[in-house]
């Protein structure tokens, strides 16, 4: 395994800030190490988009995100030893890998009482507490530190209930969300009293007020620096994001996150003023429309690439949404606020779902990111160990195309004349796992990915005629 | 099909016809309501007129259609009823209630809502969490239930509708676990068989007729004398929905005696009653959200050591396994179960605690994998005796 990690070559990125973001992520994992061993700050497990961030950086708590760590290790190819302890255990492999990989790391680390050999980037710290998350999103938020109480009893647990009301195209989410408001503001208040308690410290509310301010403005600007990709030829893809999205699931409430997103900025609109393209000759433009990333193979972005295909917009980790668009009520409350924030987050779409019969917020988002990105075929990855971001793609792709269809259908062109549009849309399941190389083969994955090449190909060449 | 038969032959006929019942009331014009999960509060549903309806899958029957729609990941058990839903199965059915209870049901209830397009499809937001915020959130997310239900048979729901309801469902506990007695002489009075046909099929009936068929059960199974089955191993089976006899029946075929559970076909939902001396929506919050023991509810070790939290967390099996004189117990679940199977390794602790033998086991919800069943359960039933 070792030496196939030092022949594996780094993967190109189109962006100088995605090739930042690996000594970044180096950095943050070392930067635990530091505090475990410097023993100031207090350190906790937790787990991203949990609206938290502001409130750990106010309370100057080092948080670990296990879930990028395992991610880590599949991207290393070196989370199967660790999944295969997770195994030994009990644990079934068809759980979420993430979880398997961090819990088969923390019980080896227990076990041994230093990290395990080699662990990749020096290792994941003991923590002081765990925060974990019973959302409607995620089952494994809630089961995965709890089990990891086995090998660490003595760590305690706090769990945040996040819940957001689910989309009901007969019933406006306004009805419900009061309640739903007031639950997340006493979670959330729970958190900082456990904060307080486990770090001896009380909460500054006006630095909370402040990192929420730098938080929101980051949002919005993460969102107006994304739109950018709209460019054609497409300065930035997915591939690129899926570095980029570092700070902002796991950075969040720093100054390092709001300039990182400046200088990316920047570098899009000079990219962009030179007509430079994250593929030099673009020919297809791609949507990443669910699913996480397999991370031991993010080089397929770049065989896409070698085909002319760019991918200017992503679902996956794109998790804000600008708070100027956000239907929220104003409030002074910095805990208040990011209750309004997660509330406004989730049901940022269901305004406009509810307006589609047969419609719903995920189906809105994808068609929101097809017209305004320009997007010519949809790509999706299923990956076996994670219900949830994998659940319902399917579905939606069904949705899709009743509206994309493969006949010439009317729209409504310039001057409010109907037109006769070719709107067919391909769509590409790609299937493995998120950290589980064993359910990958390169060679399949190419070949789906040059036979839904040739389905755009011929589109193309159909449209042009 | 004889339709005057009492007791254990109508058990027969309703589990082998299951929904037929149900089927004839929706003739009627009665409205009937399909749930899938125990979370979902079946009294709101009987004290607004209408008939809840435990979905079942089907082992015997491949997932066709089913998977054109939803992705393979999704929990067996749950992509099979799905599967039997959109293949018209259940097509007596006006509506669904879907509670917050795992993944595989949150993330898939777009996809049920619009395959199925019924006209009443609630989602009930079960909190993960137990504490004084989650009963008052739950409180209100109760009431939005309710006037959903309100709103879709189109009369309110009196606080003696529900109190009402409440008695009939805990009547219905009640001769529930009064069957679970026939378990306890040593071999038991009931196959494990028997037991799970009998709550499946009250699981499709009406609380009145599903209270009047326990009582023909109890009548008829209370004047045996001898148990249908001989003397075997005592087995309790832990694990999440178990909607079928054949798991039962694999056991007691192979000499065991299946004597006791904690599933949610089974204890898990049939023994935590309603405290009815409290208001009616406060007391269903406090057996939805703390009384039924699913792993999918997070409980926080307050102990801070291992050993005092799995003896809190799962001391509803330490008790079941000591009343019921248990020899060993099977863990069975199925693939992609996450709220269980994180606990595998907690709920094996548990076992070596209190000297219980344990086979785990984890399944695809197929008959095709029986006869790989019964190698690993013989094996299992050798190694204690």
């Amino acid at each position: 395994m070792a030496e196939e990690q030092k022949k594996r070559k780094k993967r190109k990125t189109a962006t100088k800030a995605a090739a930042s973001i690996g000594p970044m992520v180096k950095e943050s994992i070392t930067s635990t190490i530091r505090a475990r061993e410097e023993g100031k700050q207090k350190i906790a497990y937790t787990f991203i988009v949990c609206q938290h961030d502001e409130i750990l950086r106010a309370m100057d708590i080092v948080p670990v995100w296990t879930e990028n760590y395992s991610g880590i290790c599949g991207a290393k190819r070196d989370a199967e030893r660790f999944l295969q302890r997770a195994e030994s255990l009990g644990f079934s492999r068809s759980l979420c890998t993430y979880a398997l990989c961090g819990l088969g790391f923390d019980q080896w680390r227990e076990e041994l009482g230093e990290m395990p050999p080699d662990a990749p980037w020096g290792g994941q710290v003991r923590p002081d507490f765990m925060i974990s998350s019973g959302q409607i999103l995620c089952d494994p938020r809630s089961k995965w530190y709890q089990a990891a109480q086995q090998f660490m009893p003595d760590v305690p647990i706090y769990n945040i209930d996040l819940p957001y009301p689910l989309f009901d195209p007969k019933r406006d989410h306004r009805e419900v969300w009061g309640y739903y408001h007031r639950y997340i503001v006493k979670e959330l208040r729970g958190l900082v009293s456990f904060l307080e308690e486990q770090t001896g410290k009380k909460m500054d509310y006006d630095r909370l007020r402040e990192l929420v301010d730098l938080g929101d403005r980051t949002w919005n600007l993460i969102h107006e620096t994304y739109e950018l990709r709209r460019a054609v030829p497409c300065p930035m893809g997915t591939g690129d994001a899926m570095n980029t999205m570092v700070p902002m699931c796991f950075m969040m409430g720093t100054q390092e996150a709001y300039d990182f997103y400046l200088d990316l900025n920047k570098e899009l609109k000079e990219k962009i003023a030179r007509g430079e393209g994250e593929v030099e000759e673009e020919k297809y433009r791609l949507l990443w429309g669910g699913g996480l990333p397999a991370w031991y193979a993010l080089n397929d972005f770049n065989y896409f690439n070698s085909k002319g295909a760019s991918f200017p917009a992503e679902t996956t980790y794109r998790m804000v949404v600008p708070l100027y668009e956000m239907d929220i009520p104003e409030t002074n409350d910095p805990i208040e606020h990011l209750a309004w924030r997660w509330l406004g987050y989730w049901t940022f779409w269901y305004e406009k779902a509810r307006k589609r019969p047969g419609s719903e917020p995920d189906v809105e988002r994808l068609i929101q990111y097809i017209e305004d990105y320009k997007i010519d075929g949809v790509v999706m990855h299923e990956a076996f160990s994670c219900r949830t971001w994998h659940v319902g793609l399917i579905w939606q792709l069904h949705q899709l195309a009743k509206i994309y269809k493969p006949i010439p259908v009317l729209v409504l062109g310039k001057e409010g004349k109907k037109e006769k549009k070719q709107r067919e849309l391909p769509s590409l399941v790609l299937e493995s796992d998120i950290i589980d190389i064993t359910s990958y083969s390169e060679v399949d994955t190419r070949n789906k990915i040059d036979a839904f090449i040739e389905t755009l190909e011929s589109l193309r060449r159909a449209r042009a005629a | 099909m004889n339709k005057q038969s009492k007791g254990m032959a109508k058990v027969e006929r309703y589990y082998e016809n299951y929904g037929s019942r149900a089927r004839e009331l929706s003739a009627e014009g009665k409205k009937v309501i399909g749930y899938v999960c125990s979370f979902a509060p079946l009294e709101m549903i009987t004290a607004s007129g209408c008939i809840p309806f435990r979905l079942r899958g089907d082992i015997h029957e491949p997932i066709t259609k089913g998977d054109t729609l939803l992705e393979t990941i999704v929990c067996p058990y749950y992509r099979s009823c799905f599967d039997l839903a959109v293949k018209h199965r259940y097509e007596f059915l006006s509506g669904m209630v879907i509670p917050h209870a795992c993944d595989s049901m949150v993330r898939s209830f777009s996809v049920w809502s619009y395959s199925l397009n019924l006209p009443y499809f609630q989602f009930v937001n079960t909190p993960s969490v137990v504490k004084d915020s989650s009963f008052e959130f739950f409180n209100e997310e109760l009431k939005t239930y309710k006037k959903s239900l309100e709103e879709f048979v189109g009369k309110k729901i009196t606080d003696d509708d529900l109190a009402g309801a409440i008695q009939l469902h805990n009547e219905n506990r009640n001769k529930a676990r009064a069957v679970y007695e026939f378990r306890k002489p040593d071999p038991p009075l009931i196959t494990g068989q028997e037991l799970a046909k009998t709550l499946l099929a009250c699981s499709s009936l009406p609380i009145e007729e599903s209270n009047r068929l326990l009582d023909e059960v109890l009548e008829e199974v209370g004047q045996r004398k001898k148990s249908p089955l001989g003397k075997g191993p005592r087995i309790l089976i832990d694990g999440a929905c178990i909607d079928n006899a054949e798991l039962a029946g694999l056991v007691e075929d192979l000499g065991a005696s299946v004597v006791a559970d904690t599933i949610c076909n089974g204890s898990r939902d049939y023994w935590p009653k309603v405290d009815e001396k409290k208001p009616p929506i406060e007391a269903l919050a406090d057996r939805y959200l703390d009384k039924l023991n699913c792993p999918k509810t997070y409980r926080e070790n307050k102990t801070g050591n291992f050993e005092e939290d799995i003896k809190a967390r799962f001391a509803d099996i330490g008790f079941t396994a000591k009343e019921f004189q248990v020899d060993g117990a099977i863990i069975y679940l199925y693939r992609y179960c996450d709220p269980f199977g994180f606990e595998v390794p907690a709920r094996k602790a548990y076992y070596e605690l209190i000297h219980v033998p344990l086979l785990h086991l984890e399944d695809l919800y197929s008959a095709g994998t029986i006869g790989q069943l019964r190698t690993r359960i013989q094996a299992f039933l050798e190694m204690i005796g």
